[in-house]
């Protein structure tokens, strides 16, 4: 039993003794009135939207001489960035630039972090209530949305059956980005809405989705895929369904996936948000709060639109994501 | 690290005089045991590494409120593992009974106790019912525990996705989640953790203290000796299998107030996590060996690492690697203790070579 005893505390030393390897890069922090303390919580790690982001936060912080840490919970869902950003807090940052993964749910937990004293940037996504946060930066979603439907204007412009694929309702975003869309669509009679189906972020809902809409509606000629996941899924399932070059999909984001199907001709135009500029100006905004600053409560950044003609420009190259650093 | 190390050493040794009687807890809780050493190890290490920050009083709140519900369903699990079997279906079933309790306040309209009490209690009889499905589809119609919580892990998340079209109701009553949410007993006690802990008292009382608990031990150990000295075997698995769903649809109802969401893609690690704290704290996966306590423990090792980790400012993908090395190195313990009692240390754990349990899988 004594060696049982020992064994464990021996795996558990190693496993510690490793993570005090894997963290010897990150910043030491901790010293009260050293370098400004930042916090970033992405709403899903791993997702080249948020390392985009990270990489411009971590230049712009470098910049103006504050030190960051990045977390983020292994699904876009609150019950697994809550704790995540408990513990953030805990480590008492001067300022979190945190993408809320709900917008009611993440309203306490945020709440909390602003009652220890933490001044709170919303990047990317938002909250029913904005007004705690210092700032809010995000692409202006409803243009992204406008600027979709005129990318598919472009591409099909004799009209017809149009369908928006997004995440799940309740995140401001794809929500914004779907609705820019449907009110542009309303906008031109040569066109048709089929209304938005929701792909929980899954690519194979997404799929599942498309492939049952071409299904129902053989003569679709546009789809117009929210997120990253959602783009990559309809892809698959037009694919599926052999009906490559007559639907005319349009994407937002333009992660290395897109970008491949992109090249591929899967997906006919990306409309590229900024997260490497979200994060500038997020980590502007927490610095200038930080100083007792003015600060603008809200900021919408722009698009690219890419398509095969001009990805291989270095403007087009600079809007495509980064899957690291 | 190699002091530490020998120091818990010394300190997990096994005493060397036990009563006869009683030595099956005693067992369950010396590995329980072992596993607060090593939890206050890793707490120490956090503290020692971030003195300023991690033990803080917000800290350890924070902490405690995100193992709360993950202990509510603890408790259940405990009692199915104790039986041998295993539950995989909680975290839909908690998803399920949420997607219910909310369809149903929605229904009521009100924004009161009422409607909250009446989303209790649907929650909970969601919860019990799929816990009937489970124990009733083990005991009497023998399909294995695995497979049939496996089903109806999809089963629950199927029908909340029917039910939902795949999208999180987010209508919690605001009296249940300003007072169970995000409310506070006095001070900065959480209410949620309040009643977690209520339920997790009440699950040791009837684990350790009842006659419920005793047979639930006693299926575990060797189903046919407690079927030949009058357990009704199969009734009490039905029950055991209820119980694990009750508690779940309960969890459910917290979880809902807790985030105002069913949360329906967050829960497809909750049954793994809540498996691994049951065998962290010394619950054995062959049955007849476990508590509570140590289960409440090993749920909070997860979390402090998450925790302690972020804080850091490690990348939170190394909890995942310590909490797989502290899972094995229990389920490893369980084992040897099981291998050394075959070897005729039997003076040593004569109830488990006298029933047999450790007999049939030694071999191997």
């Amino acid at each position: 039993m004594k060696r049982k005893g020992a064994i464990i505390a021996g795996l558990l030393a190693l496993a510690l003794g490793l993570t005090a390897c894997g963290s010897s890069g990150a910043p030491a922090g901790g010293a009260g009135a050293g370098p400004i303390k930042l916090a970033f919580v992405q709403g899903v790690i791993g997702d080249a939207f948020y390392v985009t982001m990270q990489c411009g936060i971590q230049e712009e912080a470098a910049k103006l001489g504050a030190t960051v840490t990045t977390n983020g919970p292994q699904k876009f869902d609150p019950s697994l960035q809550t704790p995540v950003l408990q513990s953030v807090i805990a480590s008492a940052p001067n300022a979190i630039l945190i993408a809320p993964t709900d917008v009611s749910a993440m309203q306490q937990p945020i709440q909390q972090a602003i009652q220890q004293n933490i001044k709170v940037v919303l990047v990317d996504t938002t909250l029913k209530d904005p007004s705690i946060a210092a700032s809010a930066i995000s692409s202006d979603n409803l243009g992204g949305g406008k600027a979709a439907f005129d990318a598919i204007h472009q591409l099909a412009p004799q009209g017809g059956k149009v369908l928006v694929v997004s995440v799940q309702p309740g995140i401001s975003t794809t929500d914004d980005r779907a609705k820019g869309f449907q009110d542009a669509v309303k906008a031109n009679p040569t066109y048709q809405d089929l209304g938005v189906q929701y792909s929980n972020n899954d690519p194979q809902k997404a799929a599942q989705i498309v492939n049952a809409a071409l299904q129902a509606n053989p003569d679709i000629v546009g789809i117009f895929a929210t997120n990253l996941f959602s783009a990559e899924g309809s892809a698959t399932g037009i694919r599926q369904a052999g009906k490559q070059g007559q639907v005319k999909v349009v994407g937002f984001d333009a992660g290395p996936d897109q970008v491949k199907a992109l090249q591929a001709g899967t997906v006919q135009a990306l409309v590229a948000q900024q997260p490497g500029l979200i994060g500038q100006d997020g980590v502007q905004q927490a610095v200038a709060a930080l100083k007792g600053q003015p600060v603008t409560k809200s900021i919408g950044t722009g698009f690219t639109v890419l398509t095969q003609a001009n990805l291989n420009t270095p403007e087009g190259q600079a809007a495509v994501y980064k899957s690291s650093c | 690290m190699t002091s530490v190390a020998s120091k818990e050493n010394d300190d997990t040794a096994l005493p060397a005089d036990e009563e006869p009687q009683g030595r099956l807890a005693r067992l369950a809780k010396l590995q329980a045991l072992q596993i607060v050493l090593v939890l206050a190890l890793i707490v120490l290490i956090f503290a020692v590494l971030r003195p300023t920050t991690f033990l803080t009083p917000f800290n350890i709140r924070g902490i405690v409120v995100n193992t709360s519900i993950l202990a509510v369903l603890g408790v259940g699990m405990t009692f199915v593992i104790i039986t041998g079997g295993i539950d995989l279906s909680v975290g839909s079933v908690l998803v399920f009974s949420g997607v219910i309790a909310d369809k149903t306040m929605l229904l009521m309209g009100g924004k009161g106790w009422g409607t909250a009490i009446v989303g209790i209690v649907v929650a909970c009889l969601c919860g019990l019912g799929w816990g009937l499905v489970n124990g009733v589809l083990i005991a009497r119609a023998r399909v294995p525990p695995l497979i049939v919580t496996l089903g109806t892990l999809g089963m629950a998340l199927g029908f909340s996705q029917i039910i939902t079209g795949g999208i999180d109701l987010r209508d919690a009553p605001d009296v249940l989640v300003n007072t169970v949410g995000f409310g506070n007993i006095v001070g900065q006690i959480p209410t949620l953790s309040v009643i977690a802990l209520l339920v997790v008292v009440l699950g040791g009382i009837v684990l350790h203290r009842t006659r419920f608990g005793l047979y639930t031990f006693a299926v575990g150990s060797n189903a046919e000796a407690g079927r030949r000295v009058g357990v009704r075997v199969d009734r009490h698995l039905i029950k055991v299998y209820a119980l694990a769903g009750l508690v779940a649809g309960f969890a459910g109802i917290l979880n809902l107030a807790f985030f105002q969401s069913t949360t329906i893609s967050g829960q497809s690690n909750t049954n793994l996590n809540v498996i691994a704290g049951v065998v962290i704290g010394g619950t054995s996966l062959f049955g007849g060996v476990g508590s509570i306590f140590g289960t409440v423990i090993g749920l909070f090792i997860p979390s402090v690492l998450q925790n302690g980790f972020v804080i850091l400012g490690v990348q939170s993908f190394w909890q995942q690697v310590v909490v797989g090395a502290v899972l094995i190195a229990a389920v490893f313990v369980d084992q040897a203790r099981r291998a050394a009692a075959l070897r005729g240390s039997s003076l040593q754990f004569p109830f488990l070579s006298r029933f047999g349990s450790g007999s049939r899988k030694v071999n191997r």
